[in-house]
């Protein structure tokens, strides 16, 4: 296992969750989208993005206008629907709580071995998840 | 100086040069294959156009005249290219499209009348036909075309093409222009890997068991076992084994494991790893779709969990969150008919003028074939070296001088031979995979190649060196008188060798303590005085002078006579630890006019087969082999014929006119046997040398009957029959020479490289 890999994986669960936190704060605009990611560190192709925005729509999370640009034809505007408002809502929790999960473990300093007593070393990571 | 046309695009109007619209051609058509089977397609594609004509607009505002390559391929780096979505998506576990399709079969098991949406990924789409496949392809698309039209991996059918070059060139030529060309989308994903995850050295005994969907401890434990004998036998092996520490033989002996070792170090150069979700997949098989991506994933979590048990379960919640949400995309996008998916691919671009293109075909199979008829005699004369090499290093005793020299004939051997070799199978197998160009393996395989190329250099001028002395020694046999027959016989050499471990055919072979060989050549001449005699000379060269003489006195020779036979020896042996410095013998015998002699089949036997450096002008002094008036015997030297010296010449004694050989007379029959003698009389008179060619020992009235010596000079390379009555044998032999000559020939070229 590769830190890129890992890395990967723990990008892909958040992407649709910046998406819809960018949208959210008011119509955006697809390029847009692309450029505060980038600008959070978070590199995605348009040509990623459009086919994400479109199925979002297809499943009636987005809606999206046209707005008259002064360079050209008008360009598409997206928002959320109040279906995407909820499926937001949903993601915010999950983010939040693995978020607080995975920092509380992260700068937890003190070793497992210092909380191990000498009659219960049966301690082991397995039963320790929150399943 | 570059066209520039006007395109109305997405509603605006762009001015593009002609190549830069053509690129953008392509990568609109790339995005359009890409999403082909995506629900809205169409508004994806809509919507990506938009957004590249809105940054094409705005670099003219900037000022650009009109959009040329590099705005386009600028363009294209930022909204990506379909392989970086493939990517993306993958590592994103998005709804790739294939996953839509997945869920709309499922769909399509709700619906009552859709037949057509049975359609499933992976198929075979286009099943019905054979096509060459566009778009993965590297030569005409044949193999991948075939490969997909019976569905096993383009790697397998690639690899069928290469192995049999011969046998399948016109098969693919014919294919190459029958078949007609189309994007033909793989429903094959599984391709040989390196496997990341299982690896010991470089994953290539994982790859290749994920490969053949076999337990991976098979393939490694191939791969180890020649390495595990060979270490149990080593420290056995020297019991019986006489061979010093020196490794060498250990390359034969252990030829199966260099094999299997060799192939390891080249699939390990050759394979590319398998690092993404995607790829490990393709290894494994599998279709790349959403489930078996999120069951990659979730194997991966796996693996981790020992590690962070915690991070990784919540991880695995959200990976399933994520597959649940996106079938509802898919049910809910399901509806729209799939129609387009049968005609995913868009029919090829032209069906092109047939005869240009049966043209081009053979005009570019011509050059493959020549190209292909080279390389492989290339490679065929390098590995062909490169074993010969192997073979004659265990000896390199006898021709180097130890220390540098040594060093140099290996490095000689294994970069200047076996590097080419090695190269060039690593060339093809990841041409064969599909791996991505890597500059480094070009250069290291050349820096290596230059090594070898001057080790071969300096091992050359070595050799040259240590021929650089020469020396003779003759030694008179005194002869008992014999009456008016001689017949010469060959032996056994004095020591004789039973299974020698390794054998050369007749005219050098390697015991285990010595290089034996058969180098000695036969001399007939006149004799002055009326009584045979007979000597031997020694021949030797050497570094200097001096190291030629001792070495050609060391040389043990003899020569029996029993009554009217003589024996000559077949051989001499150099002992390990001298050295070969071409010795060879030359047997003179010298016959009284009159008198007679019978050479014995275990002389012309091995008539013409001989090994010797020395016959040519060379800068080495002393090769004085007296052949100035002889020739070689090349044509059929008859068995147990008896032969009589005349004035004229050596002549077989059938010829002689009988009458007068009692009247002491010299004349040939006057009826020949032969139409051909007839024509060689007439011949005669026009063109001397001619009928030397055509009948070498045939009396010539009009020759100089008082010319001094050598009257015939045949080279006698004697038998490694291991018994005297030899005749019965005679039919093996015979096929056992044939197989020899070659070896015989090559060392004898190998000799002669020597002297240049």
């Amino acid at each position: 296992m590769n830190i890129e890999n890992t890395q990967s994986q723990m990008r892909k669960g958040i992407l649709e969750f910046c998406i819809f936190s960018i949208i959210r704060r008011g119509e955006a605009y697809p390029s847009d989208i692309v450029e505060e990611m980038r600008a959070a560190n978070l590199h995605i192709f348009e040509g990623t993005l459009y086919p994400l925005l479109t199925r979002l729509k297809n499943a009636d999370m987005l809606t999206y206008r046209w707005i008259e640009s002064n360079s050209g034809p008008p360009r598409k505007y997206f928002s959320l629907t109040a279906k995407g408002e909820d499926f937001y809502k949903e993601l915010e929790a999950t983010w939040n709580e693995l978020a607080h999960a995975v920092n509380a473990l992260a700068n937890k300093k003190e070793s497992l071995t210092t909380t191990i007593t000498p009659g219960n070393i049966t301690i082991n990571p397995e039963n320790t998840t929150t399943n | 100086m570059k066209k520039v046309i006007n395109i109305n695009f997405q509603g605006r109007i762009i001015p593009i040069e002609e190549t830069a619209y053509e690129l953008l051609k392509q990568y609109v058509e790339s995005l359009r294959k890409y999403f082909a089977l995506e629900d809205g397609r169409d508004e994806i594609i809509n919507d990506i156009e938009g957004r590249i004509a809105e940054l094409f607009s705005e670099r003219l505002k900037k000022g650009t005249t009109c959009i040329a390559d590099n705005d386009v391929n600028a363009v294209i780096a930022s909204i990506g290219r379909p392989e970086d979505f493939d990517a993306q998506e993958a590592e994103l576990g998005g709804a790739t499209p294939n996953q839509n399709q997945s869920s709309s079969s499922q769909q399509s098991q709700q619906k009552t009348n859709s037949s057509q949406q049975n359609y499933s990924y992976g198929s075979g789409t286009n099943r019905g036909r054979l096509y060459r496949n566009a778009d993965d392809k590297l030569i005409g698309g044949v193999a991948s075309g075939l490969a997909n039209y019976l569905g096993i991996d383009p790697v397998i059918a690639r690899i069928l093409f290469v192995v049999f070059f011969a046998a399948l060139f016109w098969v693919y030529v014919i294919l190459w222009i029958i078949v007609p060309s189309k994007s033909v989308q793989s429903n094959i994903t599984k391709r040989l890997y390196r496997s990341a995850d299982s690896k010991v050295l470089g994953g290539v005994a994982g790859g290749l068991a994920a490969y053949f969907n076999i337990d991976v401890w098979i393939p490694r434990l191939i791969f180890a076992l020649p390495l595990i004998v060979g270490v149990f036998s080593g420290p056995f092996g020297m019991f019986w084994n006489d061979w010093d520490m020196w490794w060498g033989p250990r390359i034969l002996t252990g030829s199966l494991s260099g094999t299997l070792g060799l192939t390891y170090i080249i699939l390990w150069i050759a394979v590319p790893i398998a690092t993404t979700a995607s790829e490990k997949l393709e290894m494994k098989g599998e279709r790349v779709d959403l489930n078996s991506i999120r069951d990659t994933v979730k194997g991966d979590l796996e693996n981790f969990k020992s590690k962070a048990q915690n991070f990784s379960s919540e991880l695995k919640q959200s990976a399933a969150q994520f597959g649940e949400k996106a079938k509802e995309f898919g049910q809910t996008a399901g509806n729209t008919a799939k129609t387009f998916a049968s005609e995913a691919t868009p029919i090829a671009r032209s069906a092109g003028s047939g005869v240009g293109h049966v043209i081009a075909v053979l005009f570019k199979a011509f050059f493959l074939f020549i190209g292909g008829i080279l390389a492989l005699a290339l490679l065929g004369v390098m590995a062909g070296l490169f074993g010969a090499g192997v073979v004659i290093m265990p000896f390199k005793g006898f021709f180097l001088e130890s220390g540098w020299q040594s060093v140099v004939a290996w490095s000689t051997l294994l970069f200047f031979f076996g590097i080419p070799v090695l190269a060039f199978l690593v060339w093809i197998i990841r041409k064969i995979a599909g791996a991505k160009k890597n500059p480094y393996i070009a250069y290291v395989f050349g820096v290596l190649w230059i090594i070898g190329l001057i080790s071969f250099i300096s091992l050359i001028a070595g050799i040259d060196r240590n021929f650089r002395g020469g020396a003779r020694i003759q030694n008179d046999i005194r002869l008992s008188p014999i009456k008016d027959r001689l017949t010469v016989k060959v032996t056994e050499s004095n020591v004789r060798y039973y299974g020698g471990w390794m054998n050369f055919g007749d005219g050098i072979r390697f015991t285990e303590d010595s290089l034996v060989l058969s180098n000695v050549g036969l001399k007939i001449e006149k004799s002055l005085d009326s009584s045979y005699h007979a000597s031997y000379t020694r021949y030797s060269n050497g570094k200097t002078d001096g190291q030629a003489e001792d070495l050609a006195r060391n040389t043990s020779y003899t020569v029996t006579q029993w009554d009217s036979i003589l024996y000559l020896d077949k051989g001499f042996s150099i002992p390990r630890g001298e050295k070969f410095r071409n010795q060879h013998i030359m047997v003179t015998i010298q016959i009284p006019i009159g008198k007679r002699i019978i050479l014995d089949k275990s002389v012309n036997r091995k008539l013409n087969r001989w090994f010797s450096l020395g016959n040519s002008r060379g800068r080495w002094r002393d090769w004085d082999w007296d052949n100035n008036d002889g020739y070689w015997i090349n044509g059929d030297w008859n068995n147990n014929i008896e032969y009589i010296m005349t004035p004229g010449g050596i002549e077989s004694i059938d010829r002689m006119d009988e009458q007068e050989l009692k009247k002491g007379k010299y004349k040939l029959k006057e009826i020949n046997n032969s139409n051909t003698d007839h024509e060689n009389s007439e011949n005669d008179q026009q063109n001397d040398t001619d009928t030397r060619q055509d009948n070498k020992y045939r009396y010539r009235p009009g020759n100089d009957s008082t010319k001094p010596k050598t009257i015939i000079d045949t080279v006698v390379n004697t038998s490694t029959t291991y018994n005297d009555d030899a005749n019965k044998d005679e039919e093996k032999e015979d096929s056992r020479e044939k197989n020899s000559s070659v070896l015989n020939t090559s060392l004898y070229v190998f000799g002669r490289m020597f002297q240049q």
